[in-house]
């Protein structure tokens, strides 16, 4: 059976749209990430034009975080106060960072610099997160007290000005670092094109030093209003916004990010921090690969329908 | 599930005059004139029916082209710098036919020279219409012809040798297929007729692909309320989030 979508305009199979959604959907359920980093490609590849797979995969995220973050408010997972202050440096750096986009655009070299940077930057995340978790496993095979995360008193973030009370996490921190991780986040997923959730829960754990049973919860949050508002500003700027489209990946999203909760629930922080960075690596391989090989398909067009 | 045109009556207005016996007739009719893009479109099949009379002796060909509306295209060929492959060179096109379907009864080569099969505009490559910027891009012949085999995969430009059919006496029959991705808009489908491989005669007919039902109610209202339909989607999203929640919490308690 095949559906025709009236804005890609062209037909695909609900079936496999609604899995797609459904192992996107776990992924957010798990890592509290958007998985646009996954869906964007993946719809690329069944030929769906870039501006409509971008919507879309907004528009699941925004699905999946939401079935997500109902549970997680209900464990007393989201520090909702962080969370807001971090989607808000997250709306700005997404503005910074669209501006930022033409310029760099309008300089071929300046591209490939933040294209080289930005697998640099994931390598080293993916596998630092890798190594460190791997570690902490083995240390509490051993029995060994697990060493905390727990801020130092003395930390940059102690001594910034205009500090904040975030009384779930039982921080009391500048609330420069959060809003500054935010925007590069945000400039980041506006120059990238992903949600760049895998980078905010390594800098919410090793940043912030906030408890890990509020870094996911806290995360999708992040990803809910980013991924609100993307999917807002795709539909008026590009009118990529396909209904029939997100009604079948966010049907299958919503399930897959329930399951995706109860399986990340059984995950200890250790052992979830291992899978996100095997995640990120698997991210940096794959752009890496993009960057030195031969591609596939050399060419690239425009789709016949509106996606120019 | 291919929609299926299955109308009957039509055809053929002959009025047998043979006094002018030498000057060919050709008389072509879509079966029909519409395609009705629904949920379930997946495609159609345009068929052509037809006949050619009279006029001399010789080698009698029939071309049949359907061609779809144009749109602006680019394509890209992705470029090594340092021995890592960023950036691309593109080529634009201010116009290209978004479908381009070309029926006969043998190969085309075989029925006329090719400069002849271009200037009537029965190859794709010639369709296309180069924008300025890229008139003079070093790249233009390379990715012309990979946009015109990229499109040639995708069954939107087809060539196909064996899509006209002789039927009985005179009348002929053209069959060519429209993949899912033909966009709407108005179709133009030629007849040409060769005889010893010059152009004979020709007869031009429209055919409307266009969206009705809740594709066109979905389609008209994200084109003229987009930030309506915007909203819609973030609504669509937060209420399927809920429900799928409160379903969970219900039926698989924590």
């Amino acid at each position: 059976m095949q559906v025709y979508l009236p804005i890609a305009e062209m037909a695909v199979s609900p079936w496999l749209m609604a899995s797609l959604g459904l192992i996107v959907g776990c992924l957010s359920g798990i890592f509290g990430v958007g998985g646009g980093f996954l869906m964007t490609p993946l719809l690329m590849l069944i030929g769906i034009p870039a501006p409509m797979a971008v919507a879309a995969g907004a528009n699941l995220a925004a699905a999946s975080s939401m079935s997500a973050i109902l549970g997680q408010f209900e464990r007393r997972g989201v520090d909702l106060r962080m969370g807001l202050v971090i989607s808000l440096g997250g709306v700005v750096g997404v503005a910074i960072g669209s501006l930022l986009f033409g310029l760099l655009k309008s300089m071929g070299a300046a591209e490939a610099a933040v294209r080289i940077a930005y697998v640099v930057l994931l390598g080293t995340l993916g596998s630092s997160l890798v190594w460190e978790s791997l570690r902490a496993i083995a240390r509490s095979r051993r029995h060994v007290k697990p060493q905390s995360h727990a801020r130092k008193t003395q930390d940059l973030a102690h001594r910034l000005p205009w500090k904040v009370k975030f009384p779930r996490s039982r921080l009391y921190i500048s609330v420069l670092p959060p809003l500054l991780i935010g925007i590069g986040v945000g400039i980041l997923s506006a120059i990238m094109g992903v949600g760049g959730g895998f980078i905010l829960i390594p800098a919410l754990v090793y940043i912030i030093h906030m408890p890990p049973n509020l870094v996911v919860g806290t995360s999708t949050l992040q990803v809910l209003v980013t991924s609100c508002t993307t999917t807002f500003f795709q539909s008026v700027a590009n009118g990529g916004l396909d209904l029939v489209l997100s009604g079948l990946l966010i049907f299958g999203g919503v399930f897959g990010a329930q399951i995706g909760v109860m399986l990340g629930r059984k995950l200890k922080g250790e052992q979830l921090r291992a899978l996100l960075g095997c995640l990120v690596l698997i991210v940096a391989l794959r752009l890496a690969a993009d960057l030195t090989f031969i591609p596939v398909d050399l060419f690239e067009t425009s789709s016949p329908g509106g996606g120019l | 599930m291919r929609l299926l045109v299955t109308l009957f009556g039509l055809l053929l207005i002959l009025a047998p005059q043979m006094s002018r016996a030498q000057s060919a007739q050709v008389s072509a009719a879509l079966i029909d004139d519409a395609v009705l893009v629904t949920s379930s479109f997946t495609g159609a099949k345009v068929t052509v029916f037809g006949s050619v009379r009279g006029g001399g002796t010789g080698n009698t060909d029939i071309v049949v082209t359907v061609r779809g509306p144009d749109r602006p295209a680019w394509i890209g060929k992705r470029k090594r710098t340092a021995g890592l492959w960023i950036g691309e060179d593109r080529v634009y096109f201010a116009a290209a036919p978004t479908f381009f379907g070309v029926a006969s009864a043998r190969p085309l080569e075989q029925i006329a020279p090719k400069d002849t099969l271009s200037l009537y505009g029965l190859v794709a490559e010639g369709q296309l219409d180069i924008a300025r910027r890229s008139a003079d891009a070093p790249q233009r012949k390379e990715l012309e012809a990979a946009f015109v085999a990229q499109r040639q995969r995708d069954r939107l430009y087809v060539e196909d040798a064996g899509g006209v059919r002789l039927l009985k006496g005179d009348l002929f029959r053209a069959d060519i297929t429209m993949p899912d991705r033909t966009p709407p808009g108005l179709y133009t489908a030629k007849v040409m007729v060769f005889r010893n491989g010059r152009p004979f005669q020709s007869t031009l007919s429209t055919l409307v692909v266009s969206k009705v039902g809740a594709e066109r109610l979905i389609f008209e209202f994200a084109r003229d309320h987009a930030a309506l339909h915007g909203l819609i989607g973030v609504a669509m999203a937060l209420l399927a989030g809920l429900t799928a929640s409160s379903l969970f919490r219900r039926f698989a308690p924590a």
